[in-house]
């Protein structure tokens, strides 16, 4: 499963974009749970996440193909 | 829906252009922000921002606003655009134009849009300051435990 990282959270991770392996049924939560895990610096934020382009809440069922995406609060404008 | 537009570029806008291509025959009024780079903010000297977005979900969310906009306010035509990449002292970063009969509705609907873009389109911009540089984090709540 691909996992998007954007602003505060590209530079928190290193990363742009990694991919995870999760079991089947996974909820969106369980995704989160895994990539806290691998970068506890990203604990220091407050963040939001998404499923395919859309906000999560967290017990989404999701599977492989599916896009994630983890970022902080927005600040456009 | 006819003809709404929402764009991302990184190339400078022209405010003028994108407020004329909202203009309609039934319309009185266009109101149009123009959202520029600061310089000082709090005492802080900024240098220059670089904006970034997820591309094609902030998309989606400025879709949205456009429609839930039309429910809200008797506007005519919505668009936004957002710049993003690096953007000097003064330069627009945003344009959101609403077109309506008459110019309450095309107000209140501008300041709405602003106000919902900050909150849920997904855009982050880093300032660079004298001595360093940092990702600025919004205050809003989670659009999804909001309702949004």
């Amino acid at each position: 499963m691909q996992i998007l990282f954007f602003g505060a959270t590209a530079q928190a991770t290193g990363e742009r974009e990694i991919e995870i392996d999760l079991a089947e049924r996974a909820k969106a939560s369980d995704a989160f749970e895994q990539i806290l895990k691998q970068f506890p610096q990203l604990k220091q934020h407050s963040l939001l996440f998404a499923v395919n382009q859309e906000y999560a809440a967290g017990d989404e069922t999701i599977q492989n193909g599916d896009e994630l995406a983890i970022f902080t609060a927005v600040s456009g404008g | 829906m006819i003809n709404d537009f929402y764009e991302l570029t990184t190339q400078p806008l022209d405010v003028g252009a994108i407020a004329r291509r909202v203009c309609l025959p039934e319309c009185g009024a266009t109101v149009t922000l123009d959202g520029y780079v600061r310089q000082f903010t709090k005492g802080r000297e900024t240098l220059y921002l670089v904006y970034e977005a997820y591309e094609p979900m902030a998309l989606g969310e400025m879709e949205k606003l456009g429609a839930q906009a039309r429910e809200r306010f008797e506007i005519a035509r919505v668009g936004i655009v957002h710049r993003l990449g690096k953007l000097e002292i003064g330069e627009t970063s945003i344009v959101i134009s609403v077109s309506a009969p008459h110019r309450r509705a095309a107000f209140e609907a501008c300041e709405w849009l602003i106000k919902e873009l900050k909150r849920t389109v997904p855009i982050w911009k880093k300032e660079v300051y004298k001595g360093g540089e940092t990702w600025i984090e919004g205050k809003s709540e989670p659009p999804a435990a909001t309702g949004g």
